[in-house]
């Protein structure tokens, strides 16, 4: 069989394909996961990623844009995958999700510095799960004994207090916006953001009655409809800084937007000093390579003046 | 006669009476001998020789004719050479055969008389008498006259020339570094010469680099040809410029100026080790072609390990700049991601073109099921398979669930000798399946059934029948198909295929087999039709380089220099294609080794008082020989000798009569036509 390249596109996502006799390469977008922001397609070092802005019908939602992948000119690296907030696309070599990149140390992964503290839950199942605006969140309520209860709410208080509780977050999709940090009783969640910027909504140049960003965005909280101009406002504490907002917004102006930091694994690469200038801006890049030969040059002098790792300089 | 035409009889004139009365100042002059050859029957069968021989004899300025057997014989040369110096000849007319093949043995003949060279004649009285017109022999023999006067006719206004000599550059270019490539230079560089071998790829060694073993002694292929090249990368007269593409060739043999674009590898070759550290760090796959696409190389790599060069290359459509290799390479700094694309220019005296074949691709022969069913493979993707060293570790094992199969067939003539896509026998397919099936039987012996489909076994050549045999003993079951009517059919559920065929009776056989492996035709490679554009040499009608002459100028082309070798001239296997480069050695050696070339001088020559430097002979020459240049105050055409190939386009377009062609001038060519329309010519004009 000669070597053979696959690209198949379907209302549940898109996949790609690279089958050798010995190595079957393979990228998968999941459409349902995928928000149409722009991170894939800024960060591709092929530039093999379009993101395309879907056409309006009156009296409809604005649909995010759509993702379409250049089977000639991705090179299955899987640094998409990587960056992917909504972790909404998998590259697989043999069908294992092992990255030759990371591997390597030539991309660094994403933070995602999440934490769940299952004994501040609350109870009510319903109330705990349904803060995540994407269903990451999972509560699982045992007795004692390890028996799994399905509705605590219907048992009495001592039951209640007997009862064993474990929170699965699906770490791997999470965009990390906080919601549930902020809606759950304190210190129940604790999230990091991995993406930092800015978002700010200018309301005098926003057409009248557009709400396209507010269709598109997929954190519930982090653009909302004022009441009293019924323009869309931005909420900046849960906004996630995909970008799904900025790609279908009609008017330049109206919708101010960067990012200016990515949390991340310490790494020593130019694909991701690249990457990162084009997802931050080329002086948000400067100021990392700043920070991190500082950092560097700390710990050098650290260890010639023989300090131990606690004490200042 | 057309206005034209009268014209120039009219110069031709003008132009020639003085200057006849020069050349002859005595009335005895010009003393012509004219020999007419029998060519055993080929010619006397058909032309009266005897009467022509009398015929002849009553042509002006004719004082000696007569008629000999052979005349290209040894003892026929001695008779003429005797009949100059008896009759005191200046001129010699051979009628004979074509003046192609034999002129430049008369020439040479007339020589020893210590007679000019070109004051030598020849009618052809074969080609376009006798052979032609074989049915009708007195209008043959009435052409055998007419040629013989037209000949007598230029005869008489013969001129003696001398030959011009044209130094060399004892330098060779060999185009291609595959085996046939690796021979020519490796023979040269022995001899002396400088040698530069181009090669486009990033490693010579071309396709034999990438077979497991060879026909008919089941030697590891890379194991003869490894050290060889080796040779090639250490010997101090050759230097391999690999990764790099001919873009233009000018000049002529001796003095070619070739314009060479080395691609960058972003890696200095100077400082590349080869250690391979930087492969290791590299997280980045991409298809090798070098294993026919069955595995991946990293972005930063050498297609295979024995490679020649073995400077790593990184390639930039899939590389995504994370510097690791930077990194691994360390204090060696061979990485250079700021590398250009290179033109260099260089000075060689002959070119050996050695760029070898393709492969066909049959995924538009439906009926094969290449690309569509998974175990369908071509030869090479076998070859690849059943590699040690290849994506597999040299396991045969099916694309569809990865298991070694029990039964492999093998299908013949894919593509080759088939009028719709390639008429010509690919030459080798035979052989190279008795390999893969001698080597599947004695590897996996009764654990494998092999199956060949073929239609004539063609085991040509020394040893070849008697590996054939040795397939047969082994077990291999040949079964001879009919070329229309095959068919491959897969299961879908096991995906083992069916291999359908029609046996000689018209009646169906057919096998199933868990793996077939197709022997698609070899093909003239990607880049020779524009190669042949930069080299201005033809292609044959099959898309071969064609060679000059079948029978005995097998390696020379059309243009003096410039040398063919191996399957780029038509294909062959490796000990044909290692002779024929070594063939070709020894031609480029001899041009180039009398440290000057001779040109004949029947090249045009400018008369610069007459000539007004209009430019209208530059746009009429194809060779690009003749060039308007500025000399003192005056501008005038000046001929390139080395590569003028005495056309005479320049001399017919030029409007002010600048140009003569010696020996082929106006009044030499009138004088013909003259002749052949049965003017009576007086003894004096």
């Amino acid at each position: 069989m000669p070597f053979q390249t696959l690209k198949k596109d379907t209302a549940e996502g898109l996949s790609l394909e690279w089958i050798m006799h010995v190595k079957n390469y393979k990228l998968n977008l999941d459409k349902n996961r995928c928000v149409g922001c722009q991170i894939c397609n800024l960060a591709c070092p092929k530039e093999a990623i379009r993101i395309e802005k879907q056409s309006k019908t009156v009296g409809e939602k604005t649909q995010k844009a759509k993702v379409d992948i250049d089977l000639s000119k991705c090179n299955f690296c899987g640094i998409c995958d990587i960056l992917c907030p909504y972790g909404a696309i998998t590259v697989t070599v043999d069908g294992k999700h092992l990255l030759s990149v990371l591997d390597k140390e030539s991309f660094p992964q994403l933070v995602r510095d999440i934490k769940a503290d299952a004994s501040k839950f609350p109870m009510d199942r319903d109330k705990s799960e349904d803060v995540c605006p994407i269903n990451l969140i999972k509560v699982h309520y045992s007795t004692a004994e390890g028996k799994p209860v399905k509705d605590p709410c219907s048992l009495n208080e001592s039951e209640q207090r007997a009862l064993r509780m474990m929170v699965e977050v699906d770490k791997e999709h999470c965009p990390c916006c906080g919601i549930c940090e902020a809606k759950l009783p304190q210190c129940a969640m604790h999230v990091r953001r991995i993406l930092s910027g800015k978002l700010a909504i200018t309301p005098e140049k926003c057409p009248e009655g557009c709400t396209d960003c507010l269709d598109v965005c997929p954190i519930t909280g982090a653009l909302y409809l004022s009441d009293g101009d019924k323009k869309v406002h931005a909420n900046e504490m849960f906004c996630v800084y995909c970008g799904a907002c900025k790609i279908v917004c009609p008017v330049d102006e109206a919708l101010d937007f960067k990012r200016t930091r990515i949390n991340h694994t310490p790494v020593r690469s130019g694909a991701w000093n690249k990457a990162l200038e084009r997802l931050t801006s080329p002086t948000d890049m400067t100021k990392e390579l700043k920070a991190k030969r500082s950092l560097r040059a700390r710990e050098s002098v650290k260890k010639r003046m023989g300090l131990k790792e606690e004490q200042r300089v | 006669m057309s206005k034209k035409i009268r014209k120039s009889v009219d110069t031709a004139r003008k132009k020639t009476k003085p200057r006849q009365k020069k050349a002859r100042p005595e009335a005895e002059s010009p003393r012509i001998g004219v020999f007419v050859c029998q060519c055993g029957s080929n010619i006397a069968s058909i032309i009266d020789v005897d009467a022509l021989t009398k015929y002849v004899q009553t042509l002006p300025n004719v004082v000696h004719a007569e008629n000999m057997n052979y005349p290209c014989s040894r003892q026929g040369q001695d008779e003429i050479i005797a009949a100059i110096k008896n009759n005191k000849l200046d001129r010699v007319v051979v009628a004979g055969c074509s003046p192609r093949l034999y002129e430049p043995t008369f020439q040479s003949c007339v020589s020893r008389a210590e007679l000019n060279p070109w004051l030598f004649e020849m009618a052809n009285i074969r080609e376009f008498a006798s052979y032609c017109h074989q049915t009708t022999p007195g209008e043959a023999n009435e052409k055998a006259k007419d040629t013989v006067r037209m000949a007598v006719a230029k005869a008489r206004l013969l001129e003696p020339l001398t030959p011009i000599e044209l130094p060399v550059t004892k330098k060779v270019m060999v185009i291609g570094g595959g085996i046939a490539g690796i021979n020519a230079a490796l023979d040269l560089a022995d001899m002396g010469f400088k040698v530069y071998m181009v090669e486009k790829t990033e490693t010579i060694g071309g396709y034999m680099a990438l077979l497991d073993k060879t026909f008919p002694t089941l030697d590891c292929s890379i194991c003869i040809e490894g050290p060889k090249m080796v040779d090639v990368g250490r010997h101090p007269n050759i230097e391999i410029i690999s990764y790099a593409d001919v873009l233009k060739v000018e000049g002529y043999v001796g003095n070619f100026k070739v314009k060479i674009r080395k691609n960058p590898r972003y890696v200095i070759a100077a400082n590349c080790t080869g250690c391979g550290e930087c492969r290791d760090a590299c997280p980045i796959e991409y298809p090798n072609y070098a294993d026919m696409y069955l595995g991946a190389r990293k972005a930063i790599s050498i297609p295979f390990g024995q490679a020649v060069p073995l400077t790593h290359t990184i390639n930039r459509d899939y590389c995504i700049e994370c510097y690791k290799c930077v990194d691994a390479c360390g204090a060696r700094e061979a990485i250079n991601f700021d590398q250009k694309p290179e033109e260099i220019e260089v000075n060689v005296g002959a070119i050996v073109v050695t760029i070898g074949y393709g492969m066909y691709d049959p995924k538009d022969l439906a009926w094969t099921g290449y690309g569509r069913f998974s175990n369908v493979f071509t030869a090479m993707e076998f070859e690849r398979l059943i590699l040690a060293a290849g994506p597999t570790g040299g396991k045969v094992i099916r694309a569809s669930d990865g298991q070694k199969p029990h039964s492999v067939a093998f299908m013949q003539c894919v593509g080759s000798r088939d009028i719709n896509r390639y008429e010509y026998c690919s030459s080798f397919c035979c052989m190279y399946t008795l390999k893969h099936s001698v080597m599947l039987k004695e590897k996996y012996r009764d654990a494998i059934e092999v199956y060949v489909f073929y239609n004539d076994m063609r085991s040509n050549f020394k040893g070849y029948e008697e590996f054939f045999n040795r397939a047969q003993k082994s077990g291999v079951k040949f079964i001879r198909v009919k070329l229309e009517n095959r068919r491959i059919t897969e299961d879908p559920q096991t995906k083992n295929l069916t291999v359908c065929g029609e046996n000689e009776d018209g009646k169906p056989v057919s096998v199933e087999a868990e793996m077939v492996v197709l022997a698609n035709a070899a093909i003239p490679s990607q880049a020779a039709s524009e190669l042949a554009k930069i080299l201005k040499i033809p292609l044959g009608k099959d898309g071969f380089f064609a060679e000059c002459q079948p029978k005995i100028r097998p390696t020379d082309t059309e243009v003096p220099g410039i040398f063919l070798a191996g399957a780029c001239q038509g294909l062959k296997d490796i000990p044909y294609s290692v002779a024929q480069g070594s063939a070709a050695a020894a031609q480029a050696a001899s041009a180039l080794s009398k440290g000057s070339w001779t040109v004949e001088p029947l090249v045009a020559k400018v008369n610069d008082e007459l000539c007004s430097g209009c430019r209208v002979c530059e746009s009429a020459c194809s060779y690009h020989a003749i060039n308007v240049e500025k000399a003192g105050d005056k501008s005038t055409a000046k001929v390139t000798e080395g590569l003028c190939r005495g056309c005479g386009i320049c001399s017919s377009a030029c409007p002010m009569d600048a140009i003569t062609m010696p020996n082929y001038s106006d009044c030499q060519i009138v004088a013909q036509i003259q002749a052949v329309m049965k003017r009576e010519l007086k003894k004096h004009d």
